[in-house]
Parts: structure tokens; C-alpha cells; sequence
């Protein structure tokens, strides 16, 4: 027997047992962990200390033959793996051995030896918020645990916290994964909130919502619809002359405005679960958002309350953008995150169509020939809405969204030769303009 | 007249002499200074000598086979000063001296004179006096030898075997490359408690990683007493000390730490920081942090350690410092606590060893730089 062993053995024996805190041997046990987001890594080494290291000898060789054969490897490193537990979210992993490799024991006799064990263990899909916990138990008594983990590679898996029992036999870790950062590179408080509230990629709810809106025709008529009168002024039942510019972009603003806060509110109560209407009446209920505006827009019906009225049917459409994003099936936290995408895609595309077409709307609407526009607009949009009325609350097949469809294919061109008119005319004021009508003072 | 007239003569060609050679020196850089020590030391070895000394600047076996523990036990490469004669240990040391600070080279010195003071103490011990032999033979020059310095855990010590693992001439020195002002070479010196892997580029110079340790960590030298990490124990202290209750907070670690995280054969690795950031420090303990990093940092030469010290201060902000053990220590004496420093390009721990005896006697250091081990950010191509 070695010497020095002999040496060990006795200072052991001089100072007591291995249990104080001063005990001079120890196993020590260093795990390193690599988290990336489908699996995680664990580099275990393990160093007996020579006073313990006959001992853990003795559990390897089994056979005691004094060679290390590969069966006995492969046996002890399965029963390490035995001690440990790892859990992801409260999910038990299984983790595998990748490889293990053994001094000879005459290197751990002298407490030199190290054995390395890989590890590694999927992960299964989970939200952004993860908590990994790995317990280790092998060689209670004599172990000095270390655990760690390496900054993740993966800029999207971000590190939260860590907490370890005093021993570091239990080690919690909590990191926030990202479902995937290809989209928009925003600043880092961002990613970390994103990564919080939704697995769902924040660009693809974005797109949804600007989708929504440039698709989902209705909504967009009425908002077109309520804004044609919005240049104008109300003398007793009929559109009298224009409002002039400022007062109109004014006014433009506030109907949008509203709409936006009414549907923002809609959409985060029916989106989180908090109020829940059937799908039906809503979809009616836009349809006849859209009858009334029309109606408006031939005839003064609430002039000068175009915002309220807005802010109430914004309400109703609110509602209908949920039930989008309700089909996404996303968790409650989540949504959170979606909710804002989804909102923001929207008013991206409403300021979009908005800014397309109110420069239009405000120059036309100094002519005579405005009233064309906004009585051919208005009965456009009053048909349709009938049309979707009676298709919807019968659940019954018109060719209403076709036609519709078919005008909102060509809405770009619309909008461009809407524009040329516009600045045709404006330039032509003697030609076509009857003399100064143009007010500038609010109407109530 | 005469005799007077020949002093004088004498005089003013030696002052002439003293004088031009100062200036030579002040022309010189830090790298051709440790060139021309490094080739007349090289000079003084017979050809035998010189192989084992010389390695390929490449060689990431050599490079990585350093180790806290005593060379008994983890042979390094090169030629230990034992087998020196007293001029080619002179050269040697000289070496060493030119890519050091005189306040690193000191703490070198001190680490090796620990390591005599332990043999010394080691030999008194009653035991039963045999000698053993080192169980491992040196690696050949193939570095066939056993698997390079590993943390080990608790190496066994004692009676009478403490003349082949213990003392100040059982220090290792290695050159990779080709000593060079332009291109990349390394110097390596180390043995118990101490790695140090100097790595020369042009003019930059580069320290990490290295390992300081030292045990007996206080000690009587010609009636001085010695600390050689005293700087590292009590600066860190200061650095504790001066922090508030809720700083204090996030710096004290809830668990207990074992041994270095990154010792030995951890090359490269980054873990995740705790503690506390500096960024929420003060001025003045920011400042304190960088002076006890500087423990560190300013072994290596003056200009080389301006540098480094220059880019650990622009990344200050991005510095943890971490703490798990007792928050005090004896008057004079090390502290028994484990601490790590951690930055973008730094990596610092002092761990007290507890071998059965009092961890402030015994105590190991890791000084690296994760994304520069041995100079790769310099030599990469």
C-alpha cells in the first residue's frame, strides 16, 4: 500500500472524523451545466479525496480485482446517475450518459484522479419561464458539492436566478427562453419581456394583427365610412361645406382615436378572459357598426359625435379582434405579450390606411364633387352592411364578401386615384371650387 | 598627479559606461528585455537541457500541464531549478524576474519560499520516516506523460516525503516558441501552488491563466513574517467591509463553496456571474475592486499590466464580486472565506483550503481570462 496513503490515513485518524466541517477528505463533486433550448448538458467531475478514495474505489471495482473494467464504469456512473434528479418545470427528466472516462485507481488512490461523466437530457417544449432543478445525492456523507452553470450560448435563453441549498446538494435554476429572436432585433428589455409574456413570436402576432385589419374588410369600412363625413360640417339634416384642413385632420384624428381605445379595451378584457360573448352577435353587431356610419355619412345623424360613436363600436370590434387571437390558443401570460402585438399590427394598418387616405378625404372635401364621393362611398357601405347583416345573423351565403373583397383587392389603386383627383382638384381651385366656404371654427 | 589623472580617466569612462548602458536600457522594451534574458538563459543550457526546456508554441498539452499541486504529483515539462547549476538557476530566475513586476516577482519568491518553509515543517513532523518517490515519472517529450494538472482533491502530504514534493527548487520553467520580439512565445514557470503562463506578443503581454496558492500562507523568514497573499486576503476584506448592508446582501453567497469553480483543466469556460455587479458600487469601492484585482493583474511587467489593468477598468461596470465563508479574519491573518471576481474578461477566485487544518494557512487562487487563455485573443489567426 502507498506511503503517503499510510501518511493520509493517519492524519485522518489524528484529527477524527471525516463529519466536522474540517474534515480533511473529501468527495468533491463539480457538475458545470450547458442549458440550450431543446436539451441540457452536465459535466460532472468527481474527485475522491485520498482518505475517502479506498472507499469509492471499492464502489467502482466491484469485483476487486484492482483493474476498473469498462462494465464497472459504466455500472458506477449509472448509479450516479441513480443519485441524481433533474426536473424541468416540475418534469422529471431522464438524463443520459454521453460518456465516461476513469483514471486508473492508482491516480484516485492518490486523490488525483478525476472521473468525468457527460451527461445530457431533452428538454420538452415549455413556456418562456423555466426552472430546472437538479438535486444531487451521490455520496451524501463525505461529498463538497459545486454546481454551475456556463452562460448560455443561445442569446435567447437568458439566465434568472440561481439557488442552492447550503451544501449545493439542491440547485435551482430559472431562465427565461425566447420561442425565436429572427424577427425584430428590439433592445434587450424587450426580448426579456417577450420572452416572459409570449411563446409566440412578437413579429408574427404584429403581422396578424396589420393582417386582420387589412383583410377583415368590415372593420376597415367602417372606419373608412365614419371618416368620409368627418371633413364636413352638419348644417340641420345635411353635409354642408367643408371644415377646413385643420379642423379636419382634427377630427380624423379623434374618430381613429376613439376606435382605438375602444377596441384596445375589448380586445385585453375578452383576450385575458375577462368578459366572454358568443361570436355571432358581435360579427351582427359590426355589420350594423357599419349600416349606421353609412347611414351618417348620407345624413347627419350624430354630428359632432362621431368619436363617441366610435369609441362605442370600437367596443364591438375589439371583441372580434379576441376571438382572433383567441384562436392562436395561447396561455393567459402569453397573451399579454400577443395581446400588444396584435394591437400594435393593428394600428399600424389602421394609421397606414388612415394616412393613405385622409389627405384625400380633407382636399376633396372642399368641392362640390365631395358629396359624390362620400354618397357613392356611404351606399357601397350601407349595401354591404345589410348584406352581412342578413348573412349573419341568418348564417346564410351572399356574394356580399366577394364584392367587397373584390373592391379591397384593388383598395391601393383606389386610394392612388382617389389621391391624383384630389391634387388634380386642389390645384384647380378656380375651376371646380364654389368661392371660400371653408370655416374654420369648431361645429357643434 | 599621475595616478590622480588615470582615476579620473577611470572614473569618467566608467560613469560614461554606467550611463550608456542605462540608456540602451531605457531604448529597450519590456519584450526585448525578457528576449535577452530568455536567450541567455537558454544560452547557459547544454543541448540536452534545451530540449526538454524548448516546446512548439502550439503545444496545448505543455501549455495546459500547470497545477496547484506539489510536481511529486502532477510532473510538469521543463527543467526544475533542482537540476540547475547556480548560474543557469541565476539565468533562470532572471527570466522569470524580466517578465514580472518587482512586486510580482516578490510574490513569486514568497510563494517559493512558502513551499521551503512547508517542507521544512513538513519534514519535522513526526512520522514514520520513510521516503516515498514520486508516483508518476516525468512526461517524455511527446507529453505522453499522465493526464496534466487536474484540481486534484486533497493531496496527501508528510514525514519524510516532503524533500521530493516540497521546496523552492522544485519550480518548472518551459519555453513555447521561440523567444521573439515580433511573434508569439510563452514562458512558463510553475510548480507547488504556482502556474504562472506568460505569454509574449510583440509587445503585449499576457498572464492568464495563472495560479497563485500558499501554504503555509503566513510564515517566519529571517525574522520577517511573510503573507504572501496578503494583498488578496486583505483587500478583499477592505472590499467587503466597505460595502452596506444591502450590497452586502447580494455579495454574500447562501451556499458553501468547496474549492476554485475554475480551477485547473477549466480553460475557456464562462459561468454565470453572482453577487453583485459593480455597477452598484460606489466610486470608492469600485476602486478598491480594481486595486485588489491589480493583486493579480500587476504580476505581469509594468507596461503589460497597464494595459490589462486599463481594459478591466473599462469593464468595471460589467464586474461581479461574489463572497461565501466567514466575514472576518484574525488580525494578520488570511481570511478563511472563498471570493470570486468576475468580468467580461476576467475570472478571479481565492479559495481557502481546508486539509485538515486552518484554511487561512492554506489557500489556493485563479487569475484567467475566459476569452484569453494563454494569449489566444493576440495570437489567433
Amino acid at each position: 500500500m502507498n506511503r503517503r496513503l499510510a501518511a493520509a490515513a493517519a492524519i485522518v485518524l489524528l484529527l477524527g472524523a471525516p463529519a466536522s466541517a474540517h474534515r480533511l477528505d473529501e468527495y468533491l463533486q463539480a457538475i458545470l451545466l450547458t442549458v440550450e433550448k431543446d436539451h441540457v448538458q452536465a459535466s460532472m467531475r468527481l474527485i475522491p479525496g485520498v482518505a475517502v478514495s479506498s472507499a469509492v474505489i471499492g464502489s467502482i471495482d466491484s469485483n476487486r480485482d484492482g483493474i476498473i473494467s469498462e462494465a464497472e464504469k459504466w455500472n458506477y456512473a449509472e448509479r450516479v446517475l441513480g443519485d441524481l434528479s433533474l426536473t424541468i418545470d416540475g418534469l422529471r427528466l431522464k438524463p443520459k450518459l454521453v460518456s465516461v472516462e476513469f483514471p486508473q485507481p492508482e491516480q484516485i488512490r492518490e486523490g488525483l484522479g478525476e472521473i468525468h461523466l457527460e451527461l445530457t437530457a431533452d428538454l420538452p417544449h415549455g413556456g418562456p419561464n423555466r426552472s430546472l432543478i437538479l438535486e444531487n445525492h451521490h455520496q451524501a456523507r463525505i461529498a463538497a458539492y459545486l454546481v454551475n452553470v456556463l452562460v448560455p450560448r443561445d442569446p435567447d435563453i437568458q439566465i434568472v436566478a440561481q439557488n442552492r441549498d447550503e451544501l449545493q446538494s439542491f440547485y435551482q435554476l430559472d431562465y427565461v427562453q425566447a420561442a425565436d429572436r429572427s424577427e425584430l432585433p428590439i433592445l434587450n428589455w424587450w426580448t426579456t419581456f417577450r420572452a416572459r409574456t409570449g411563446a409566440v413570436g412578437f413579429a408574427s402576432v404584429f403581422r396578424l394583427g396589420m393582417r386582420h385589419i387589412a383583410e377583415g374588410t368590415d372593420h376597415l369600412l367602417f372606419l373608412l365610412v365614419l371618416l368620409l363625413p368627418a371633413p364636413l360640417i352638419a348644417f340641420g339634416s345635411r353635409w354642408a361645406g367643408s371644415a377646413g384642413v385643420r379642423q379636419s385632420v382634427f377630427r380624423i384624428m379623434k374618430v381613429v382615436t376613439a376606435f382605438t381605445v375602444g377596441h384596445s379595451i375589448t380586445l385585453a378584457l375578452a383576450a385575458l378572459g375577462v368578459v366572454r360573448i358568443p361570436n355571432r352577435p358581435i360579427e351582427v353587431l359590426i355589420a350594423i357598426s357599419i349600416l349606421v356610419s353609412a347611414i351618417h355619412a348620407l345624413r347627419p345623424i350624430f354630428p359632432g359625435k362621431e368619436a363617441g360613436i366610435a369609441a362605442f363600436f370600437g367596443l364591438v370590434h375589439g371583441l372580434a379582434f379576441a376571438a382572433t387571437l383567441g384562436q392562436l390558443g395561447l396561455g393567459r401570460w402569453e397573451r399579454v405579450g400577443s395581446i400588444l402585438a396584435f394591437n400594435l399590427g393593428i394600428e399600424t394598418m389602421q394609421l397606414i390606411v388612415v394616412a393613405a387616405t385622409m389627405p384625400s378625404l380633407v382636399l376633396l372635401s372642399r368641392m362640390r364633387a365631395y358629396s359624390l364621393l362620400r354618397i357613392t362611398g356611404a351606399l357601397f357601405a350601407g349595401s354591404a352592411s345589410v348584406g352581412w347583416i342578413v348573412e349573419r345573423s341568418l348564417n346564410a351565403h351572399s356574394s356580399v364578401d366577394m364584392i367587397v373583397d373584390g373592391v379591397a383587392h384593388h383598395a391601393i389603386w383606389i386610394a392612388g386615384v382617389l389621391f391624383a383627383i384630389s391634387i388634380v382638384c386642389w390645384s384647380l381651385p378656380n375651376l371646380l371650387n364654389p368661392p371660400a366656404t371653408a370655416v374654420d371654427s369648431p361645429v357643434r | 598627479m599621475n595616478v590622480l589623472s588615470i582615476r579620473t580617466a577611470r572614473g569618467v569612462f566608467s560613469l560614461a559606461l554606467i550611463c550608456s548602458s542605462l540608456a540602451v536600457a531605457q531604448t529597450q522594451t519590456a519584450t526585448s528585455r525578457i528576449v535577452s534574458a530568455a536567450n541567455a538563459f537558454l544560452a547557459t543550457l547544454d543541448q540536452k537541457q534545451r530540449q526538454s526546456v524548448l516546446f512548439a508554441f502550439d503545444d496545448e498539452k505543455q501549455r495546459a500541464r500547470w497545477s496547484n499541486l506539489p510536481t511529486g504529483f502532477v510532473p510538469r515539462g521543463g527543467i526544475s531549478l533542482k537540476e540547475m547549476s547556480p548560474a543557469q538557476r541565476s539565468a533562470a530566475m532572471a527570466l522569470v524576474s524580466s517578465a514580472l513586476s518587482p512586486k510580482g516577482f516578490e510574490k513569486v519568491q514568497q510563494i517559493m519560499e512558502g513551499d521551503e518553509v512547508n517542507k521544512i515543517n513538513e519534514a519535522n513532523r513526526p512520522r514514520n520516516g520513510n521516503t516515498g518517490n514520486p508516483p508518476n515519472p516525468p512526461p517524455d517529450k511527446d507529453g505522453n506523460g499522465p493526464p496534466p494538472g487536474n484540481g486534484g482533491n486533497r493531496p496527501p502530504f508528510g514525514g519524510g516525503l516532503s524533500a521530493d514534493l516540497f521546496g523552492k527548487d522544485l519550480y518548472y520553467i518551459s519555453i513555447l516558441g521561440t523567444p521573439s520580439e515580433k511573434d508569439p512565445w510563452m514562458l512558463q514557470f510553475g510548480g507547488h501552488h504556482l502556474a504562472l503562463n506568460v505569454t509574449i506578443a510583440g509587445e503585449r503581454g499576457v498572464l492568464t491563466p495563472t495560479l497563485t496558492g500558499a501554504q503555509p500562507a503566513l510564515y517566519t523568514s529571517n525574522g520577517k513574517t511573510v503573507r504572501p497573499l496578503a494583498g488578496e486576503s486583505d483587500k478583499a476584506l477592505a472590499l467587503l467591509n466597505s460595502l452596506d448592508e444591502n450590497q452586502r446582501k447580494q455579495v454574500i453567497l447562501s451556499y458553501r463553496l468547496a474549492d476554485l469553480v475554475l480551477g485547473p483543466g477549466q480553460d475557456g469556460k464562462t459561468i454565470q456571474p453572482e453577487g453583485l455587479k459593480a455597477s452598484a458600487m460606489n466610486e470608492r469601492q469600485r476602486a478598491i475592486l480594481l486595486d485588489l484585482i491589480s493583486e493579480w493583474a500587476g504580476i505581469i511587467h509594468e507596461s503589460a499590466a497597464a494595459a490589462r489593468m486599463a481594459e478591466l477598468k473599462a469593464d468595471v461596470n460589467e464586474t461581479w464580486f461574489a463572497w461565501s465563508g466567514p466575514i472576518t479574519a484574525d488580525p494578520g491573518k488570511n481570511i478563511t472565506a472563498y471570493y470570486r471576481i468576475q468580468g467580461p474578461h476576467l475570472v478571479i477566485e481565492y479559495a481557502p483550503q481546508r486539509l485538515g487544518g486552518d484554511p487561512a494557512m492554506h489557500v489556493h487562487t485563479m487569475y484567467r481570462d475566459p476569452t484569453n487563455d494563454y494569449g489566444r485573443r493576440l495570437t489567433a489567426k
